[in-house]
């Protein structure tokens, strides 16, 4: 009995460190996450799941740098840039993460409001109710809480597993098409690459799992279990999408159906259950929407008030920490207006962000390049070689699907 | 009042001729004034360390006086503000907390000093180029500061030291839990050993470990061997074996086998909160020996377990009723407070005891009813507040 106790004191540190990886990857399936794969399945079938194959191996590779950093370091990522760069460079960064965020922020908003659409509530009622809420449970403090709720609620996307299965389709073809690249002559085929990059391996991201190794005061005695975590995390995140792609892949592409919104993309869930299939997905839809719009701006105003030296975090009052209490309202308030506004579509938001944050990764990519090679900072700990290849075929692979996007812009 | 970040990148003359830009300053880190000892210049693509004597400084133009200026060597072991203090995190001795330094003030007045520094947003604004005024905002006096080593972590203020064991060590802990590693390091380093001992127990279980884990056991001997055996043996729990290992060898055969003998328990338990140092004393004593005894302690304890000839408990005095107690009284014969619990009794009723009986404290016991430690208040506000997280 008493040995029974003595073990699971000594797992206990294992479950403590288990977290950080798996939590941020379940972030990555957001709104505009799902929306995404869903499109990417629907428009290109399997052609763009090498995209998605690679960009598991480069969210693994990049989350284990920002983990790494924060072990050794103890550290944000925020707080390294403005230590080795100064106010200019910190400020520059801050500016593209605000953007990216805003941009992540508003697919949150607008996740939120195509969930409520699909259960007939405007979102002139159904996002402003939800960012006030969400406000005053973050103000309150409440939201670690929560947080379980929604990771348990992620579960959720399991039935895209089953409905890929039930809608049979090509496996043979699928797992070939992980491995051998089937580039489309079609702009909307690049703009979907970065996309998909782009949901994967985000500018948030990047700070967030730092952040959360700091805040858990993992150290390097913790680094084999923690890079367990985040290569977990970046496999369990894309072997999701991999059947969300599928499962849109099999249903919407082969029936040549085409997605207007973000509901038709519960077309993907009819074969498994049918007429339900809509109420299934908005549910799903709801859940990430929810997990992402309160975490982003959280993360956000994080971050950018700790660069500049203002109190942060949720583990002050409104009184003293007014900067961080603000800046979140103001993000909230923003992806509202962003979501509500006539003239962009929601499924532009959301799908369309996507591409702009991948673009937006590249300067944070380059700084978190020159961070992990520091070996003042980091010593032994630096990166190897194969890591610094990895950091680089995704910086490649971004750019030059950018540029071939934005060539083909003027040739069509 | 000028800023530091008014200075960096500006030209140095010699005969209107420009000469080079500074590109740093060092300071004196033993003086109470901080005064600049060198002055970096970048001639060309040459840096070059200069003493701040061989400059003037008049309308708001920096001129060296000779152009054969003595070189001094560069040591970076120096206290660099650009390099060392400027976008870095220090702690403010007077807020009791982490700040970053958005821009240093100095003053020129025929040498260059550093008068403190400016936290506030104007300091970020100033620095962009976005602010049109001389405008201060939060500004923290130099002597309110300690500032780390960005290379090292080490504190590097040594005439202020002690500013920082004027600090409370729920203060210093939560300084502790929010610092980076090396500064985490470098801070424990600079208290004294009782201090730290005792700031490390304040801060959440993550850190204590994270603390254990980075800090060299040999050179931090006298630190682990303040900390109080309850608290080692609960971090020792989450410890590699050979970190383990290397810990107990600096604490001693004595204290490891303390700690060893609170390893068993649960956190839920009586053994598993207690603390196994306590002051214990024979039943046979009189009061007026007891108050000799108590006078010799440089911390008397609040609660004194009384034990007869075979080391059994007898029961226990608070020092404050010995206070007008006949001083040829034998200590037996005051004991008023005969409660205990075995080491094995489950913490709600241990909270239930206290609220009961409104005890202080309470002492813990083996099968043998010998007293191997004692539960004091602070122990169970702990623990709610732990459990409240």
């Amino acid at each position: 009995m008493n040995s029974i106790k003595v073990f699971f004191k000594r797992m206990l540190p294992v479950f403590a460190i288990i977290g950080p990886g798996i939590i941020a990857g379940s972030a990555d399936n957001d709104a505009g996450g799902i929306t995404t794969y869903s499109l990417t399945g629907a428009h290109f079938g399997y052609s763009m799941l090498w995209v998605l194959f690679l960009t598991t191996f480069a969210l693994a590779a990049t989350q284990e740098v920002g983990a790494r950093m924060g072990l050794v370091t103890g550290k944000g990522l925020a707080s390294l840039i403005r230590e080795k760069f100064g106010v200019k460079w910190t400020t520059f960064i801050m500016g593209v993460l605000l953007i990216a965020n805003i941009g992540t922020i508003a697919a949150e908003f607008a996740g939120v409001a195509t969930a409520f659409e699909i259960f007939h509530i405007s979102k002139f009622i159904s996002v402003p109710l939800i960012a006030i809420g969400l406000y005053f449970i973050l103000l309150k403090g409440n939201f670690r809480r929560l947080e379980h709720i929604f990771l348990a609620f992620s579960a959720f996307y399991l039935v895209y597993i089953i409905s890929a299965i039930y809608a049979k389709p090509d496996w043979g073809y699928a797992l070939q098409s992980l491995v051998i690249p089937n580039i489309h002559q079609d702009k909307n085929y690049f703009l979907t690459i970065i996309a998909v990059i782009g949901t994967t391996i985000t500018p948030w991201g990047q700070f967030f799992i730092q952040d959360y190794v700091v805040d858990k005061k993992l150290t390097k005695e913790d680094l084999h279990v923690e890079r367990g975590d985040v290569f977990f995390g970046a496999f369990i995140t894309n072997f999701i999408s991999f059947f969300i792609i599928i499962a849109c892949a099999a249903t919407i592409f082969v029936n040549h159906q085409h997605i207007n919104d973000a509901k038709d993309a519960a077309l993907a869930l009819q074969p498994l259950v049918g007429n339900f299939a809509s109420i299934l997905f908005g549910f799903g839809l709801l859940n990430a929407s929810l997990f992402g719009a309160a975490i982003v701006p959280m993360s956000t105003s994080y971050v950018i008030t700790e660069a500049f030296g203002f109190e942060s975090g949720l583990d002050f009052s409104f009184k003293e920490a007014k900067e961080f209490y603000i800046l979140l309202a103001l993000l909230l308030g923003i992806g509202v207006v962003l979501t509500l506004n006539p003239f962009i579509p929601l499924l532009s938001i959301l799908f369309l962000t996507q591409a702009v944050n991948a673009v937006l990764l590249l300067p944070i990519l380059v700084f978190l390049y020159v961070l992990s090679n520091d070996k003042n900072l980091l010593g032994e700990y630096a990166n190897n070689k194969g890591i610094n290849f990895l950091l680089m075929i995704i910086f490649g692979l971004i750019s030059i699907s950018s540029l071939v996007y934005f060539i083909s812009l003027f040739f069509q | 009042m000028t800023y530091l970040s008014q200075l960096l990148g500006k030209t140095v003359y010699y005969d209107n001729i420009p000469f080079g830009k500074i590109i740093d300053m060092a300071i004196f880190t033993n003086s109470s004034h901080a005064p600049v000892s060198k002055i970096e210049i970048m001639r060309g693509k040459k840096k070059l360390t200069i003493s701040p004597s061989a400059l003037s400084f008049e309308n708001n133009k920096f001129t060296l006086k000779t152009q054969h200026i003595p070189l001094l060597p560069y040591d970076h072991k120096d206290f660099y503000l650009a390099e060392d203090l400027l976008d870095k995190q220090v702690i403010d001795i007077d807020g009791k907390r982490l700040v970053r330094v958005n821009d240093i003030i100095l003053e020129i007045n025929g040498e260059i000093k550093v008068i403190g520094i400016d936290i506030g947003f104007h300091g970020v604004m100033r620095r962009l180029g976005l602010s049109f005024f001389n405008h201060p905002s939060k500004i923290i006096p130099w002597e309110y500061i300690e500032a780390f080593d960005y290379q090292t972590g080490d504190i590097k203020i040594k005439l202020t030291q002690h500013s920082l064991n004027t600090l409370h060590p729920s203060e210093l802990a939560t300084i502790l839990e929010d610092v980076g590693t090396k500064e985490r390091i470098g801070l424990v380093a600079a208290l004294d050993a009782k201090k730290a001992a005792r700031a490390i127990e304040e801060t959440d279980n993550q850190t204590q470990i994270s603390i254990l884990e980075e800090i060299p056991a040999a050179g931090f001997q006298e630190v682990l061997k303040k900390m109080r055996s309850s608290e080692l043996a609960d971090i020792f729990n989450y410890l590699n074996p050979l970190k383990t290992q290397e810990i107990q060898k600096a604490l001693g055969i004595e204290k490891v086998k303390r700690v060893k003998k609170l390893l068993g328990f649960s956190h839920d338990v009586a053994g598993g909160i207690m603390r196994s140092s306590f002051f214990r004393v024979d039943a046979y004593i009189t009061v007026k020996e007891m108050v000799k005894l108590l006078s010799e302690d440089t911390n008397p304890p609040e609660t004194i377990v009384v034990t007869n000839g075979n080391e059994k408990l007898v029961g226990t005095v608070y020092t404050k009723n010995l206070l007008g107690t006949d001083p040829l009284a034998i200590m037996k014969d005051i004991v008023k407070e005969r409660k205990f619990v075995y080491s094995t009794v489950h913490i709600s009723h241990i909270f239930r005891l206290f609220t009961e009986y409104n005890l202080r404290s309470i002492p813990v016991v083996d099968k043998e009813k010998k007293p191997i430690g004692i539960i004091v208040i602070d122990d169970l506000l702990k623990v709610m507040e732990e459990k409240d997280e």
